[in-house]
């Protein structure tokens, strides 16, 4: 087992980061490219296991491509490139070899807008699960109902499996999007701006969904909201244009942060 | 239990019963290989299905080329310019066909293209709003009813309407006057060039107005508005600002319902009147390529007589193509512009 | 101020010729539909649904066009319905950026306006000039022909609807591509793709020209597809031009057999569609 204490190259963000840590994930110089437009410029940045990282920047910053850089989403568009090295565990994510389903099933996503499938709820979850293994209907039953309590969603919906997942209510929809990426049983999960679409209740439970969760997952989060990003993570990085400007723990980097650009933005000065 | 991973079961401890049954990601491995066969095979289908929309088209070409040599390596040029049909004698020429279908189309553009726009002015500027959807869908239901019933309702109904009330008032009134006296030389058989012309504009305003009203949908409201802000009226605006700006569109959609009309066949063949001869007035019988090859094709005898229909064919197969490229060219130009 | 009156009487006459354009559109619509039904409902009876086409003079019904027409719209539509499918999946799907795509897209347009009299000359060059006779099957192929470009356009409009957040969900859980298509892609667009094969059979219903010289007519009962077969359309055409008062008789109530079932089916792929954007 690979406990890698932490070493990253950034020496003025590296300060104050405890040791002890395992670096699931590794961006290293990675640049992003969409036709010849380079939208991340050189980031290296570690995801930590069992940790949340939250991306905060103003938008059109690239948290939304660094994101879609880690499971190859960008791969499903023409003219989009990644140039750089990034690692889950020894893996090597950009490889041409890699096979990106496999990468996908590790590396589970949620969206800015709920997207269930148009099917029931048992089969949105149902559907991941049937992918990788032939299960008992019992069995399978059972899957879709730990997922679903994982996801804080079983009491809410345990009486209407079949119904459409469209007929749910935004927040719910959300939920179960969480429910069937944990189906998957990935090893990090990402949320693009998942609050984003939600009343203030459902980003609540969403929010405290995360906290469980990073228990048994590697966690990364993009959001707008500064105080999101505070209440959830443990480590921020904050970019902008294309650039990591600064990464560390979030108590830290939210109280002292090192660079004036940082300072600026989240005492609102601009974004 | 063996892991020949390294990786710990961290998922599985948030679901109970995984690490039991299965060994997580070379199992995975193993059905997404599986699936990848599968993948990689549908994704060759929907390639070669694609390829078959082109190899039908290249299929069309390469039949009716095929078909008609015969025909064209008799008669050369002249096939295109002689105006004698004749199976008894195996004289073969296309010009009667070809000026029935250039007649007969043109008819039903200058009825067709006026009404459908004005329809479509009054869909997109004065209709109330939840009255715009009903006429919308009664318009394009016309659209839908099969060539045969307009072909059926033509002969029993339209032409011999227009044989006892119009044709006889036309012939009267421009009896004496030169040019329109030769254009509208009787006697009124009530089947014949207008007739067919006729039918073909009822059958194509459909598609003159949807289309039009879809592209006068799409002219930017601002713009219109700026006019309505000078004084303009809505005739003035429709005129200056809507027409100009919706033009490639309106265009396309009339090039469009052309190519219907140069190639309906039953409509017309129903009313035409199967003449092969070029006359003067459009009250004279006619025919034009298509209704030719539907009445004679299954009882040409001969193979060049059959080779003669299907060079019929090919000529026409060019000149649609023609113009439907032509539609879809502007069209789509018109979309290029209104996307970007 | 004379200006002014000219302009707005300008404007008048041009708004009340719309409206009287719009009346002139509609009138044809009720019009032809009145003396469909007026025409064809005097001869509508069961013997039309139990008896074949009869020989001039005595009384018969349309049993044996009725099952010709079902059987070929059947089957030209379970050749057609796939291949189309297909290739309006590699043009939303695979091929959505690629070249291929775009020449498929305009030859498919092409082909959707094609004049279907053509079709009928090519499937006729193709297998009843080679096989040496008409056949079922040769009318069934000729509108299958009509079918795929019908099915393709819908297929490809109506994928490109689905957004690709959904696709991007799909892959995120690591679906395969063809997984994400067939189970999520076309599930989102189910509606509107059945609403194109509706469509494609009302189109193809009242097809004749392409039957005129593939699958022929057949005066008696055949449900054999390797020789000629009867189809409504073209016993309305024979019928109809025949001097037969009781033929002709026969021919408007086929006529207005096969508008009732063109129009009950593109209302119900139009309710199909609205019902879509609803939800």
């Amino acid at each position: 087992m690979t406990v890698a204490t932490y070493t990253t190259p950034m020496t003025a963000a590296a300060v104050g980061i405890p040791a002890g840590l395992r670096e699931k994930i590794s961006i290293r110089n990675l640049d992003f490219f969409y036709g010849e437009h380079r939208a991340l410029k050189n980031i290296s940045v570690p995801l930590y296991h069992g940790k949340v990282t939250a991306f905060i920047g103003p938008s059109g910053c690239g948290k939304s491509t660094l994101l879609r850089v880690l499971n190859r989403m960008y791969d499903l568009y023409p003219n989009q490139r990644a140039v750089g090295k990034v690692t889950l565990d020894d893996e090597d994510i950009l490889s041409p070899a890699q096979d990106l389903n496999l990468l996908r099933a590790k590396v589970g996503m949620v969206f800015q807008k709920p997207t269930p499938f148009p099917m029931s709820i048992y089969e949105n979850i149902a559907f991941g699960i049937r992918l990788y293994e032939r299960l008992p209907k019992s069995e399978l039953d059972s899957k879709v109902e730990q997922a679903l309590i994982r996801a804080a969603l079983w009491d809410e919906v345990k009486d209407k499996l079949h119904a459409s997942g469209l007929s749910l209510s935004g927040g719910q929809q959300q939920r179960l999007c969480i429910a069937r990426t944990v189906a998957v049983r990935p090893e990090v999960i990402l949320f693009d701006e998942p609050c984003s679409a939600l009343d203030p209740i459902s980003t609540a439970k969403i929010e405290e969904l995360i906290d469980e969760l990073k228990d048994d997952y590697t966690i990364a989060i993009v959001t707008h909201n500064m105080q999101q990003a505070a209440r959830v993570s443990d480590f921020t990085a904050f970019m902008y244009l294309g650039e990591l400007i600064e990464f560390g723990e979030t108590t830290r980097l939210f109280t002292s942060p090192s660079d004036p650009r940082t300072q600026d933005y989240i005492t609102g000065r601009f974004g | 239990m063996q892991r020949p991973n390294r990786r710990e079961p961290v998922v599985d401890v948030a679901l109970p019963g995984d690490a039991v049954l299965v060994s997580g990601p070379v199992e995975r491995a193993r059905a997404l290989r599986r699936l990848r066969v599968r993948d990689a095979a549908f994704r060759h289908l929907t390639r070669l299905a694609a390829g078959a929309v082109l190899a039908i088209l290249g299929g069309i070409v390469v039949a009716l080329v095929q078909g008609a040599w015969p025909a064209f390596s008799r008669f050369g040029f002249d096939f295109l310019i002689t105006e004698s049909w004749n199976p008894v004698t195996e004289k073969f020429g296309a010009i009667a066909p070809i000026y029935g279908t250039v007649v007969t189309s043109f008819i039903a553009m200058v009825v067709a293209v006026p009404v459908g726009l004005f329809i479509a002015l009054f869909l997109t500027e004065l209709c109330p709003r939840w009255l715009r959807r009903p006429i919308g869908i009664a318009i394009e239901l016309l659209a839908g009813i099969p060539s045969i019933i307009y072909g059926i309702w033509g002969l029993f109904v339209f032409a011999p309407f227009l044989q006892q009330y119009v044709q006889p008032v036309i012939i009267d009134l421009f009896g004496g006057v030169p040019l329109l006296s030769t254009l509208f030389a009787g006697p009124p058989y009530g089947i014949g060039l207008l007739t067919a012309g006729l039918i073909l504009a009822i059958m194509i305003l459909p598609f003159i107005t949807s289309i039009s009203r879809d592209v006068f949908d799409a002219v930017p409201s601002v713009l219109k508005e700026a006019a309505y802000g000078i004084g303009c009226t809505t005739w003035e605006v429709m005129w200056h600002v809507v027409l100009p700006y919706a033009r490639v569109g309106v265009i396309g959609g009339v090039m469009l319902g052309l190519g219907r009309a140069l190639g309906e066949t039953m409509a017309v063949t129903f009313v035409i009147g199967n003449a092969h001869r070029i006359a003067g007035s459009i009250f004279a019988p006619g025919t034009t390529i298509s209704a030719t090859i539907a009445n004679e094709f299954t009882e040409a005898v001969g193979d060049l007589y059959t080779s003669a229909l299907i060079a019929l064919g090919l000529i026409l197969f060019v000149i649609t193509f023609v113009v439907l490229a032509l539609a879809r060219y502007l069209l789509m130009r018109l979309n290029a512009r209104v996307g970007g | 101020m004379a200006l002014y009156h000219v302009r707005r009487r300008r404007n008048r006459i041009a708004l009340g010729l719309a409206v009287a354009a719009t009346g002139f559109g509609l009138a044809w619509l009720i019009i032809i539909l009145g003396v469909l039904l007026w025409e064809g409902l005097s001869g509508l009876s069961l013997a039309v649904f139990t008896r074949m086409t009869p020989p001039p003079g005595s009384a018969g019904g349309l049993l044996n066009p009725i099952v010709g027409s079902l059987i070929l719209t059947f089957l030209a539509i379970l050749i057609g319905t796939p291949i189309g499918i297909l290739a309006g999946t590699y043009m939303a799907e695979y091929g959505r950026y690629s070249r291929l795509t775009s020449v498929v897209r305009f030859i498919n347009d092409i082909l959707l306006s094609a004049p279907s009299i053509v079709i009928g000359l090519f499937v006729y060059e193709v297998m009843v000039a080679r096989m040496g006779h008409f056949s079922g099957w040769a009318g069934a192929a000729a509108l299958a022909v009509i079918v795929i470009p019908v099915v393709v356009r819908t297929t490809e409009d109506m994928l490109t609807l689905v957004p690709d957040t959904l696709r991007e969900a799909a892959a995120s859980i690591g679906l395969p591509r063809s997984l994400m298509i067939t189970k999520v892609a076309y599930r989102a667009a189910r509606a509107g793709m059945i609403t194109g094969v509706l469509l494609a059979i009302a189109r193809i219903s009242g097809e004749t020209a392409p039957l005129l010289f593939t699958a022929l007519n057949n005066q008696f009962w055949s449900v054999d597809m390797n020789g000629p077969i009867a189809s409504l359309p073209v016993v309305i055409f024979q019928f109809a031009l025949s001097p037969y008062h009781d033929w002709q008789r026969l021919a408007w109530t086929g006529a207005l057999i096969i508008t009732m079932a063109v129009l009950a089916l593109s209302i119900l792929a139009r309710l199909l569609a609205a019902q879509r954007r609803a939800s």
